[in-house]
């Protein structure tokens, strides 16, 4: 018997069996994949980070308001689509071991050493892990984009889109790219490339974040557009008191207050 | 032949890649296209990874398997030559890829050329086809792309090329797979490597040879 | 380690290529009958998948003075049906040489969806207007013709969303106190607002626009009211 070594995918088969084999009928259940735009963009003196802000369930929003932009370190930043609690876990435990590698070599990490370990990380679960990401970061060799897919596989590429929206907003980068941009430039053209994923793909939408990477400085610009804000309702919603019926009332003490005598005390 | 098929969503290279020997080394060539179903995730691709000063491999098959070969191999191989105290041999590069392939046969989807220089054998090529089989080659071609020109390479190869047409064969052979075969296309990127290192072409879409194009 | 292969199914890759003539391109409709108005509104949305095929779609069309009809569902079918209505209300004209009635029409749609019982109209339809006594009426379908005459009601895919909140402010349902309802065409066309622009909120199907065709008596009414785009 050969002794196999790497990561054990025995569960993995006993899900197919469930799943799939005679008489059975299991139904996993289904984790949250978000349907997204992100994008990445380089310019001239660092690195400029988009995201959506639309969490879905299917057809149903689930988070109209979510972050997308996972902090990895102080000079790196991912954004993340696919199943939300993957790219949630994952740039998660990037970025502890990226913090335990600063401290263990006493150096600012480098993008390409968090890329490397993503990477690693995600081939090891050939695919399994369902987390699509944009890495972008200014270390001492300069600024970097990397775009790293679920089964491991990478790019390393001046302006980069990923998830649902991402043809959207490559439809805007494809058009109006151009090398050496200026900050508020790129800024602006990240914005219009995830307003692009917004609109036309409904997977992404209401607000748009921005990360903007530096050298040594980070701006991340929360809500930096919000082009979906919701009208005022036509009306007022309330109900009036007692339209929820009590079936029974029970209250109990859950304290016995006790008279005490204050001279006993003192004794 | 058990091997792995492309997983639904996977990153692919449908690929169009080459590898030759001229008197004195080798030149290796690539179309830049990588594909996922009918997107081009990216059109921009350099598929030729060097993992070592003098030897590089051509991917195609699956990106993900082909970059975490490649990366392990590149391990090995400094590896190799800091034990050793020289570089490493060609054949010693295409054997670790071999030993790779083979051992994960039914999880990888990936078809390799390994290409390089070294002391003792001058330039030399070897393929390592899905199966994960070693086949040492005077010239090589691979990837989807491949199929549409292998009668112009048996037609068009000489021996003892000089680096020039050497370089040329490959640009011609490449710029025509591109042309018939839909997952290849983008720009050609070259990588010419003899004793005195290595050299790197980039032809841009808009300067390919042109051929018949009724 | 694998010390014995699990007897694994091959994971279910049946008959790849199915014949499969439907798509659903979302949606959302309502209807709702008030004493002597009824209001029909359908989003305008068409979609596939996650992309908008076209944010003007409409999918509420006018059948007569009197009659509304709305579809969702397989947008070609719902046009497609519409399309044979309006062809069998002109044949009734020449031969009766009157309008058909909405309960008429309600009666003949059932039998139209019905007479494709194995190879059915994918869509969902919502008829809305005045009977011969003027007053408000809704008829609500499944796809193969089954039909109900109602007070209110939800369709498409914001339909879960959508329903609850209608039963409750115009089913009034769920409540100890005796509220009383008293709905006036201005209080019933706020609801219908305020109905799709929060199904907008969390529908990814539902959005762009939402037109209300109000039919009184005296004619039939179409107010476009603009819906969040994302």
């Amino acid at each position: 018997m050969a002794t196999k070594t790497g990561f054990n995918f025995d569960n993995y088969q006993r899900n197919l069996f469930l799943e799939h084999g005679k008489e059975n009928n299991m139904k996993l259940p289904k984790a949250t994949k978000t349907g997204t735009t992100i994008v990445g963009l380089m310019f001239k003196d660092g690195i400029v980070l988009g995201a959506d802000t639309r969490a879905t369930e299917g057809p149903i929003v689930a988070d109209k308001n979510c972050e997308k932009i996972h902090y990895i370190a102080p000079n790196m930043y991912c954004c993340g689509a696919g199943t939300a609690a993957d790219t949630e876990m994952t740039t998660a435990l990037i970025s502890s071991n990226i913090e335990l590698h600063r401290l263990n070599t006493g150096r600012e990490a480098r993008v390409v050493t968090a890329m490397t370990m993503l990477k690693q990380l995600l081939f090891k679960y050939q695919g399994h892990i369902g987390a699509a990401l944009i890495l972008g970061g200014v270390d001492c060799t300069g600024p970097h984009l990397y775009t790293i897919y679920p089964h491991g596989s990478t790019d390393k590429l001046p302006y980069v889109t990923m998830g649902s929206g991402s043809l959207a907003a490559m439809a805007v980068f494809e058009s109006k790219y151009k090398k050496d941009l200026e900050r508020q430039e790129a800024i602006d053209l990240v914005a219009e490339a995830i307003q692009a994923g917004i609109f036309n793909d409904m997977g992404s939408g209401s607000n748009v974040d921005v990360c903007v990477l530096t050298k040594g400085k980070v701006d991340y610009l929360r809500n930096y557009i919000k082009p979906n804000v919701r009208k005022e309702k036509e009306q007022v919603y309330k109900f009036n008191l007692g339209v929820t019926p009590v079936i029974k009332e029970s209250i109990r003490n859950l304290v016995d207050v006790v008279e005490v005598n204050e001279m006993e005390i003192d004794q | 032949m058990n091997t792995a098929p492309l997983k639904p969503g996977e990153v692919s290279l449908g690929t169009t890649i080459m590898a030759v020997q001229f008197n004195g080394g080798v030149v290796v060539g690539a179309d830049s296209r990588t594909t996922t179903g009918s997107y081009i995730a990216n059109r921009v691709t350099d598929k030729l990874t060097q993992v070592h000063d003098h030897i590089f491999c051509c991917r195609s098959g699956s990106a993900a398997d082909t970059q975490a070969i490649a990366d392990i191999v590149h391990y090995n191989l400094q590896l190799l030559a800091a034990q050793e105290g020289e570089e490493p041999t060609v054949q010693k590069a295409a054997n670790l890829f071999q030993q790779l392939v083979y051992q994960n046969k039914d999880a990888l989807s990936a078809g390799i050329i390994v290409g390089g220089y070294d002391k003792y054998n001058g330039g030399s090529v070897y393929s390592v086809p899905l199966g994960g089989s070693l086949h040492k080659q005077p010239f090589c071609i691979g990837g989807s792309g491949s199929t549409y020109i292998y009668g112009f390479c048996d037609a068009e190869y000489k021996e003892n090329m000089t680096k020039e047409e050497c370089v040329d064969f490959v640009k011609r052979s490449v710029a025509l797979a591109m042309s018939r075969d839909g997952s290849s296309g983008g720009v050609i990127r070259l990588a010419i490597i003899d004793k005195n290192g290595v050299e790197r072409i980039f032809v841009p879409g808009n300067q390919l040879p042109q051929f018949f194009e009724g | 380690m694998i010390s014995e292969p699990i007897p694994t199914a091959q994971p279910a890759r049946q008959m790849a290529n199915r014949f499969d003539p439907y798509e659903d391109n979302g949606g959302t409709t309502m209807a709702l009958a008030g004493e002597d108005f009824c209001i029909v509104a359908a989003d305008t949305r068409q979609s596939d998948g996650y992309h908008i095929n076209c944010r003007y779609a409409p999918k509420a069309h006018q059948l007569s003075d009197k009659t509304v009809i709305g579809t969702s569902g397989f947008y070609a079918d719902g046009i497609c049906l519409v399309k044979r209505i309006k062809q069998r209300m002109e044949w009734y004209y020449h031969q009766h040489d009157k309008v058909m009635s909405t309960p008429a029409l309600a009666q003949l749609l059932s039998v139209m969806l019905y007479q494709k019982r194995f190879f059915p109209y994918y869509c969902f339809t919502i008829l809305g207007g005045l009977d011969e006594e003027g007053k408000g009426c809704v008829f609500d379908y499944d796809s193969v013709g089954n039909v109900e005459r109602v007070k209110y009601q939800a369709e498409g895919s914001g339909k879960e969303l959508l329903q609850p909140f209608l039963d409750s402010q115009i089913g009034l349902k769920n409540r100890a106190t005796d509220d009383v309802l008293d709905l006036t065409e201005e209080k019933a066309i706020k609801i219908v607002k305020d109905a799709f622009s929060s199904v907008t909120e969390r529908d990814i199907h539902t959005g762009d626009c939402v037109e209300i065709y109000i039919i009184r008596k005296d004619g039939i009414e179409c107010e476009k009211y603009p819906l969040k785009r994302d």
